[in-house]
């Protein structure tokens, strides 16, 4: 494979080389970017910034929660020129910082490194296409999102809160009422208007993704040849289609009850409340699992590529992926299970969600029985996809305790579910992020970090946000309420050991910029296919990084292999 | 294959995706009306039901047929913290026969010195009795107006449907709950109060 | 080392010597008591004590039983400094929620998890280039295939007979003559509304760090008028949200059902033991979310009783009799519907 890949390089410099490399000026090259790897870099780079402020964010709550008592909020409140003697104005601003990290986390930073990221860079170029299907959309979608952070970010910065504090302290659910009658100024009102322009940048994108999809793909590359990752997209943009309108629907409305006067949410009109809840989560169920397809859709694709092994079981890790889709539009209300719901509701909600425990355990075995007979070589994005496998398990068991209605009640908002949500997606997601920046950043920016560091940054990392989030399961069993700025002593153990973790956490992530810096300046130059033997899917098959335009003659995609993720291209020509 | 086609089918497959897209925003919208309808149908989150004359009539005959088993209602008020009124049930509990139909009271008291529209939003628990909770006459189903100081009675009539023996979710139930909470209605709030 | 057992021993004399206090002091602290609930009320609107008070004020307080709270030594579900396991669990669908998870969940993931730790392990070992240069090119086996996705589903079945058997538990119906108390979410405390025993209302807040202190509470958890409940019997616990949505959760009873506005929840609870429970509200509810804990106090139903007559109430017995005799002479049940609720007849709930 390696052969057909270099002479298709080859043939590629031949004769696409002079207008391939010719690039815009800056503005126009950074600014209205067409160029789906240009945009995909710039979404990295804006995930990059969005999860140093959302991650910033969590210190300072690692930091107010390191012991009992109100630490740093009045600080806070100071600083943010309110009064910070007032007990009402530090719990708000408590409030105001686990929204925003919330948000900024889902919205800003997994979803954009994810699916914006890695989605735009390499879905163009696994299928074989020399770009999206709309350029200037694509570019549309990335400023919608970033102009959506700005209005986050504005609103912690305008009157949410009382006595006229700043920010908006909803919870990144946003429910109503306090997001509508209990909460005054116009805070909340950017916060919400910024998940309309996140949201609609993702549904433009998402169709943009589609429409790649289906109709972009090379030559004999069928659906069922498509590279995992791809697969992964594909589902993903779908979910993203579906679930993001309902979103959208249901804070218009939150909308208008807050400044129009209709009352959708409150009951004083006919409304109600629990209605809100049910179209968030319809939203937010899907939600999560946008946030963690890609990833495994990576995940697929590094395990196969340092094993050097094909997928196994290609097809049910692809219908896996659509599974996990499907059924994730139909448990919502697993989220809701103190809201006052029937038995009946409750049976049901447990029962189906339990069901998705199948398809993700599909895939972990599928991904161990990948490696099994594989020839492993341990570089650093196997390194992050084994820890991700792990940690991932432990992140969906607790999904299988917590999926108990009756179980729930007791965990229902009690750390037990920060645990379990940071495991699947601060450990989940963001281990895949990581995995899929080391595994492409050569062939991203055409330099090579340092392996060393890499390893360094993931045993650090793991450490840290083990050390964050395991004792979480033990402050939730023993019934420590999530969104608390302040505890109880008997909770303190286990806070300021979480506390360390972070510290731990941060400096990881020291390492991650230090390596970046490190191959960005003195990084030594990437060739192709840099890993090998075992990268097959077409990426490898162009240079690093890719010239500026690929793929103007498009690559046929043999036949020699059955479906699976092992496929080669040839040049149309050749 | 030109660009030609693969522009047009482009552009097909975007229509469809923005079709499908537009589709759920709609659905989102819809759910508020559809929600209310569901509950309103299936007694869901113990929405109770309405009856007419006829219907309670003949909920009478199968009652009596049934053997007129009893239940106990369990009357609840509450009110909205930003309206000032004394809203109380007459009785806290009242035992009826199964079909027939019960008139229940409650007072409501305006302690403010400004005339309040009132509406008031109810439930039954537990909630699988609502689709069998009928009521024929409820104070609910129109706004209420108090004068400052003034202090009205209301009447529930209602009756259980005989068909909650037959439900295996009904079975134990032996007390159910029906809860009214008053609101200042949206069409009589202050006018400067408008910003939230 | 808990803070309970840290508690315990100086505490059991200082409950002593209050209640060798109480016996000389009793109507002293009977009328102090009153004053306490006089308070309490005043914030409510619905409550019918007001109005009845004055008047009978001193006759209540005089044939009232003495009640003293439980002190710090009868705390009973708390949280444990460094815990990992659930709060010890007092009621009996909490016991069998805390067993399902301990003896049936919690080794079922222990096992999965180490399963599939054991497996990277393996492969780390037994696949890494050096032990097995040569990659297999197996990509398919439909056994092994049907195997993980059959067995997760039995696993998975397993668990949910006595998921299914807990939910069904948990959802059974309080009979007619339990206890009623509604618990009202306010921003930023909790109000017990007793609507059998009168229709009264405890509001209860925090208290601070240094009252806390004084009563060898735990802070954050401690209030100042608890919800007295009776133990051992059928409670039906319904809540309401004034304003916004809380959440009414007891880690150790393994209870939370939400305060909605515009709706009451209910659902049934049955304490085991005479006890202190801690609990705090559980939705996000604003800038005090934090600081609006609940405690439960299950007295005896002599002692409930007496807790409810120094709170103004009316026990069961005396709403019946009362009803009883105000059924018999004709003109005096016309009488009573025209006034507020308070003092209209209560039909006894038997």
């Amino acid at each position: 494979m390696a052969t057909t890949a270099e002479a298709f390089e080859a043939h590629h410099d031949d004769h696409a080389h002079s207008h391939a490399d010719h690039k815009p000026g800056f503005f126009a090259r950074w600014f209205m970017s067409t160029n789906h790897k240009d945009i995909g870099t710039l979404y990295l780079i804006f995930a990059i910034i969005a999860g140093i402020i959302g991650g910033a964010i969590s210190g300072f709550m690692r930091w107010e929660l390191a012991e009992p008592g109100l630490q740093i909020m009045g600080q806070l409140v100071n600083a943010m020129g309110g009064d910070g003697s007032s007990f009402d104005q530090q719990g708000h601003m408590w409030n105001v910082l686990i929204t925003a990290h919330g948000l900024i986390m889902v919205f800003f930073m997994v979803m954009p490194a994810m699916i914006g990221g890695f989605g735009n860079w390499f879905v163009p170029l696994m299928i074989g296409a020399p770009d999206m299907a709309f350029p200037r959309m694509n570019n549309i979608s990335f400023w919608l999102t970033v102009a959506g952070f700005i209005s986050l970010l504005f609103s912690m910065f305008v009157p949410g809160g009382p006595g006229g504090v700043l920010g908006a302290g909803t919870g990144w659910t946003v429910y109503a009422p306090l997001s509508t009658s209990g909460s005054e100024g116009p805070a909340v009102d950017f916060a919400i208007f910024s998940l309309h322009l996140a949201g609609a940048g993702s549904i433009l994108g998402a169709t943009n993704f589609i429409t790649t999809i289906f109709n972009m793909r090379a030559p004999g590359m069928t659906l069922h040849k498509m590279p995992l990752f791809v697969w992964s997209v594909l589902v993903t943009a779908f979910l993203l289609l579906l679930a993001l309108p309902v979103l959208a629907a249901a804070i218009t409305m939150l909308l208008t009850d807050r400044n129009f006067g209709t009352t959708f949410f409150d009951p004083a009109g006919g409304g109600d409340p629990v209605l809100y809840q049910h179209l968030f989560w319809f939203f937010g169920h899907p939600e999560v699992y946008i946030m963690i397809l890609p990833g495994f859709g990576m995940i697929s694709q590094i395990i196969a590529t340092f094993s050097r092994k094909p997928v196994f079981g290609y097809l049910g890790m692809a219908y896996a992926m659509v599974a996990i889709g499907v059924v994730g539009f139909i448990v919502w209300a697993h989220h809701m299970y103190t809201v006052g719901l029937s038995v009946n509701v409750k049976m049901y909600f447990t029962a189906a969600t339990m069901v998705i425990a199948v398809p993700t355990g599909i895939k972990i075995f599928s991904w161990i029985a990948t490696m099994w007979g594989g020839s492993i070589t341990f570089k650093s994005p196997m390194v992050w996809a084994m820890g991700f496998i792990f940690l991932f398990t432990v992140g969906g068991v607790t999904g299988v305790v917590l999926a108990n209605g009756g179980i729930d009640d007791n965990l229902h908002d009690s750390y037990y579910v920060v645990a379990h949500f940071h495991y699947v997606l601060s450990m989940g997601a963001v281990f895949s992020i990581f995995a899929g920046f080391y595994y492409w950043f050569p062939k991203m920016s055409g330099r090579w970090h340092s392996e060393m560091l890499s390893h360094l940054h993931f045993w650090v990392f793991f450490i840290g946000v083990n050390v964050i989030f395991f004792p979480m399961h033990f402050l939730g069993v023993q019934g420590m309420a999530r969104r608390y700025p302040d505890f109880n002593e008997a909770f303190a153990y286990w806070n300021e050991i979480a506390s360390y973790g972070y510290l731990i956490m941060a400096a990881s992530m020291v390492i991650f910029f230090v390596n970046i810096g490190y191959a960005l300046v003195a990084g030594r130059r990437a060739e192709g296919n840099y890993w090998g033997e075992g990268a097959t899917t077409l990426e490898w098959s162009l240079s690093s990084p890719p010239p500026f335009h690929q793929f103007e003659t498009l690559p046929v995609i043999e036949d020699h292999h059955d479906a699976n993720d092992h496929i080669s291209a040839k040049p149309a020509t050749a | 294959m030109t660009t030609q086609t693969l522009d047009t089918r482009n552009r097909k497959t975007m229509a469809q995706m923005f079709a499908l897209a537009l589709g759920m925003l709609g659905l989102g919208f819809a759910a508020v009306p559809l929600y209310d309808l569901f509950c309103r149908v299936t007694g869901f989150g113990g929405t109770t039901q309405v009856a007419s004359e006829s219907e309670a009539r003949l909920a009478s005959m199968l009652g009596l047929e049934a053997g007129a088993p009893e239940y106990s209602i369990r009357f609840d008020a509450n009110t909205a913290r930003d309206l000032p009124w004394e809203f109380t049930p007459v009785q806290v509990t009242d035992t009826v026969t199964i079909g027939q139909r019960d008139m229940a009271f409650y007072t409501a008291r305006n302690t403010s010195d400004r005339p309040i529209t009132g509406t008031a939003t109810f439930n039954v628990e537990p909630e699988q009795a609502g689709r069998y909770f009928n009521k024929i006459q409820c104070f609910c189903f129109t706004e209420q107006t108090l004068q400052p100081g003034e202090e009205i009675r209301m009447p529930v009539l209602y009756f259980i449907d005989p068909r909650a023996l037959e439900d295996e979710n009904m079975q134990g139930v032996e007390q159910i709950t029906l809860s009214y909470t008053f609101h200042e209605s949206t069409t009589s709030r202050n006018p400067t109060d408008n910003d939230s | 080392m808990t803070f309970g057992d840290f508690a315990r021993t100086p505490l059991q004399k200082l409950a002593m010597m209050l209640a060798a206090f109480s016996m000389i002091a009793a109507p002293a602290l009977a009328t102090a008591q009153d004053a306490v609930v006089e308070e309490a009320v005043v914030e409510t609107a619905t409550a019918p004590a007001t109005e009845a008070a004055p008047a009978d004020e001193a006759a209540v307080a005089a044939e009232a039983p003495a009640f003293e709270h439980f002190g710090a030594d009868m705390i009973k579900g708390q949280p444990e400094a460094g815990g990992i396991d659930f709060q010890p669990q007092f009621t009996a669908d909490g016991q069998f929620a805390h067993d399902m998870h301990n003896y049936l969940l919690m080794p079922i993931i222990t096992v999965i998890s180490l399963f599939v730790l054991g497996l990277l392990l393996w492969v780390i070992v037994r696949y890494r280039r050096s032990a097995n240069p040569v990659p297999s090119k197996t990509s398919h086996n439909t056994l092994i295939e049907v195997i993980w996705t059959v067995v997760p589903v039995i696993i998975l079945v397993v668990i949910a007979v006595p998921s299914i058997t807990l939910l069904a538990r948990q959802y059974e119906t309080p009979p007619e003559d339990a206890i009623t108390i509604k618990a009202n979410g306010y921003q930023w405390y909790w109000g017990y509304e007793y609507t059998d025993n009168g229709g009264f209302e405890v509001i209860s807040n925090m208290l601070t760090a240094e009252e806390a202190l004084d009563t060898r509470e735990p802070f954050q958890l401690a209030v100042d008028n608890r919800m007295v409940v009776p133990v051992g019997v059928p409670l039906r616990i319904q809540t309401y949200g004034a304003d916004v949505i809380h959440s009414f959760a007891i880690p150790s009873l393994w209870f939370k059902l939400d305060a909605v506005p515009g709706r009451i929840n209910e659902r049934m609870l049955l304490i085991e033991e005479e006890g202190i429970y801690y609990g705090q509200c559980m939705e996000l509810c604003g800038s005090r979310h934090g600081y609006m804990p609940i405690a439960i106090e299950a007295r005896s139903m002599e002692d409930y009783n007496a807790w409810v007559q120094a709170q103004g109430g009316q026990t069961r017995e005396q709403i019946a009799a009362e009803a009883a005799a105000a059924a018999a002479p004709a003109p005096a049940a016309e009488e009573a519907p025209v006034v507020t609720g308070a003092e209209a007849a209560v039909p006894a709930a038997e």
